[in-house]
């Protein structure tokens, strides 16, 4: 915005060097500028803003009501020190990620592998799958999810079929995670859809020369597929582990918004939305999302640090 | 060649911050008006009556607009706390017992003294349903209805069984015989004589002031021991032995709402819930009800009170704070508005309201006011104010009734971890 009002003077006092440097930039780039206009406010005004403004409320005692304190790190130094949830949610959290990351990858790769082998219809079957995606996030599937594993959902009248008398899936804590694995590992679809764009631009040849020189197919995905895919699926990798740390619709619903029984689906993010809005403790819960920054932060740059052992660029 | 897709320098820019940056955005504030803003919590029966009411009120005072919005209880308190803390607060907010001693003494939500014998004539309402509305001696809210702690059973599964259900004045001993006889009895599978109460707050409430303790002392400490805590846990942990009552997968559907439960699951013949609830209850299931009071200890104390379900506050921001105390008085003080909300919101303090109320009741609110009736001789005093954390507590205690549930931890254990967690939350406030 600053920029933009910048532009719009006569430039004619005499600029520093950086003052003149960002002054040229804007008589260059200025029409780029404009059309960037909606985004950039948005960023800096809805985005950056309240962000760094939570950055110094991480640094208070805020509960919403009353003016906030300063008490330096107290929140930090209580998240790792003496808070037991904390602990929990982590675990939650990483149990999931692990889980249902390389799971769903898996599946999406699986899917989308049969889908390249070229067949009829195969707009239709790729839209058909990739719809749970796009209803991924949403409140409507949390809840059929919650129907299909209650005590007297679908999953357990099927399992009854075959004289099998099935658990509470949802409101058993040794099985309410899992569920919620698999609901993340049905909504393949994104990465599905990145793989088979990936697939596509291996050269059909590489796999005709191969054929030739006798390469089994497992030999063929293993030493060509694997290989020129590497890039797509590290970025699959990367995108689905943030949006892992980051799952909440799914818990917040199906748990009521308890993170229970007993914790046991008590998502990073849960535990942080309570602190902020059922406890009102939001200098604490702004010094949790921070940590979940920085957790974010470290797994995306320790998987870029191994991508020098795996992931293969051409260019 | 390149058969790449996304190559490293595409991949940085698709910009990782602002695929995570979107986590510590804050909530953005809404415009004010000019009008009463209203807000309150509740489901769609409730909102049915408050719309037809505000319509009534609106068509008699032609010059005031009304503006309301409603949500869930869980949601219900983020969302005023985030209007509240933007400077954006509703006019006319629907106010909790436990929420309102820390909005008052915030300043949030402003005294109402002031109208009192002018747009707010509740005098009526007697000093003890003008009371439980103050704070440090002042009024903060217009006493909306009472309503007490109860137990609801379906009473056909009860004679089916050939059991006599449990009634007002069944003592404790007595309600766990009559689970087991159900229990002995009982042709329904997948039902048991009760749900699990442990997780309950208002029924642990309830059993611990027959025995002379309260969930919290007037000074905001504790009002039960590690022992305490364990018994309870261990009362229904026999239950849970003895099948009298669900299985902890079972219990740990209900998440605080009629739908939730396990009578309305068809998983329990009896329940417990507040008694402004009731009606909800039935509502949602086919068998015919009935309420009565929590069980009682033989030669113990009264453990029931009448507390206030909700009250209707004014926000010390409004900047129509008389017309918004008319509005609250037509809601709860003249028979036209009053009528409309019926006892959703629990039975009006006022007993001209209630007369007024009773030829248009149903026979399921009938059975409401009876309990109240029936209750009121034998209640016990207003318990001090829940000190800040009680919520976290409530929280607490359905956690750890999991935990004792699904043989996680002894009963002992669990009580003593909550006594810890407790005071943890007391002392940080």
């Amino acid at each position: 915005m600053a920029a933009y009002d910048t532009m719009s003077k006569p430039d004619t006092r005499k600029q520093g060097a950086a003052g003149g440097w960002l002054a040229g930039a804007i008589r260059r780039n200025g029409a780029g500028y404009l059309f960037l206009a909606p985004w950039l406010i948005g960023f800096f005004c809805l985005t950056l803003g309240p962000a760094l403004a939570s950055l110094y409320l991480s640094f208070t005692n805020f509960d919403l009501l009353s003016a906030p304190e300063f008490i330096g790190a107290q929140n930090y130094v209580r998240m790792v020190t003496a808070d037991p949830r904390f602990i929990a949610s982590i675990r939650v959290t990483l149990v999931y990620v692990a889980l249902s990351v390389p799971l769903k990858l898996a599946f999406a790769l699986a899917v989308a592998m049969v889908l390249n082998r070229g067949m009829r219809g195969l707009p239709f079957y790729r839209a058909i799958f990739y719809l749970p995606s796009l209803l991924g996030t949403s409140v409507a599937i949390a809840v059929l999810w919650r129907q299909l594993f209650a005590a007297d959902g679908l999953v357990n009248s099927l399992l009854a079929q075959i004289g099998i008398e099935g658990p509470s899936w949802i409101s058993n804590p040794n099985y309410s995670l899992y569920t919620l694995v698999v609901l993340s590992v049905w909504q393949f679809g994104s990465p599905m859809i990145i793989f088979l764009a990936g697939l596509r631009q291996i050269p059909t040849d590489m796999y005709e020369a191969a054929s030739l020189d006798g390469a089994s197919p497992t030999r063929q995905f293993l030493r060509i597929t694997l290989p020129l895919l590497s890039p797509v699926i590290f970025f699959n990798f990367v995108i689905q582990t943030i949006e892992a740390f980051k799952a909440f619709t799914p818990a917040f619903v199906i748990s009521g918004g308890s993170g229970g029984p007993i914790n046991s689906t008590l998502f990073y993010t849960l535990y942080l939305y309570q602190e902020a809005f059922s406890y009102f403790r939001m200098g604490y819960a702004s010094a949790l999302a921070w940590v979940l920054v920085v957790i974010i932060a470290i797994f995306t740059a320790f998987s870029f640090l191994t991508t020098k052992y795996w992931v293969h660029y051409d260019d | 060649m390149n058969t790449t897709l996304i190559g490293r320098r595409r991949f940085l820019g698709a910009g990782l911050a602002a695929a995570s940056l979107p986590l510590i955005a804050g909530p953005a504030f809404a415009q004010a008006t000019n009008n009463i803003r209203m807000i309150w919590w509740g489901g769609d029966e409730r909102a049915r009556r408050t719309n037809a009411a505000i319509d009534l009120f609106k068509a008699a005072n032609s010059g005031i607009a009304i503006d309301a919005e409603f949500m869930g209880w869980d949601d219900y308190w983020a969302r005023l706390a985030t209007q509240v803390a933007g400077g954006n607060a509703p006019d006319f907010i629907q106010m909790d017992y436990r929420y309102m001693f820390e909005y008052a003494r915030r300043g949030a939500i402003r005294p109402l003294d002031e109208f009192l014998g002018k747009e707010l004539n509740i005098a009526d309402f007697g000093q003890v349903n003008l009371d439980s509305c103050s704070v440090d001696g002042k009024l903060y809210g217009g006493n909306v209805g009472v309503n007490a702690f109860s137990v609801v059973f379906d009473g056909m599964a009860w004679e089916e069984a050939g059991v006599e259900p449990p009634a007002f004045g069944t003592t404790w001993d007595e309600f766990t015989a009559k689970c087991d006889a159900f229990t002995a009895a009982n042709k329904r599978p997948r039902v048991n004589a009760t749900a699990d109460g442990s997780c309950q707050e208002g029924l642990f409430e309830v059993w611990l002031r027959t025995q002379g303790k309260a969930l919290y002392n007037p000074d905001g400490t504790l009002g039960y021991d590690a022992a305490d805590a364990g018994r309870w846990f261990a009362y229904w942990t026999e239950m849970r032995k003895s099948k009298a009552c669900v299985s902890a997968d079972v219990q740990a559907l209900y998440k605080n709402s009629p739908e939730t439960s396990p009578i309305v699951g068809g998983r329990s013949a009896t329940d417990f819930a507040h008694s402004n609830q009731f009606e909800s209850y039935q509502k949602l299931i086919a068998a015919d009800l009935s309420v009565v009071g929590a069980p009682v200890l033989e030669g113990g104390k009264p453990g029931q009170y009448l507390k206030p379900s909700q009250m209707f506050s004014i926000s010390s921001s409004s900047k129509n704070p008389a017309q918004t105390a008319q509005l609250i008085n037509f809601l709860i003080r003249e028979p036209a508005g009053a009528k409309l909300l019926g006892l959703d919101r629990g039975v009006p303090a006022s007993a001209e309201i209630r007369e007024a109320l009773m030829p248009d009741l149903t026979d399921t609110s009938r059975k409401v006011v009876e309990l109240i009736s029936n209750l009121t001789p034998h209640i016990g005093p207003l318990p001090p104010s829940p000190p800040k954390g009680a919520g976290e507590i409530n929280a607490v205690q359905i956690r750890i009734s999991q935990e004792v549930g699904f043989e996680a931890v002894s009963p002992e254990q669990g009580g003593a971890n909550m006594v810890d967690e407790a005071n943890a939350i007391l002392k940080r406030g």
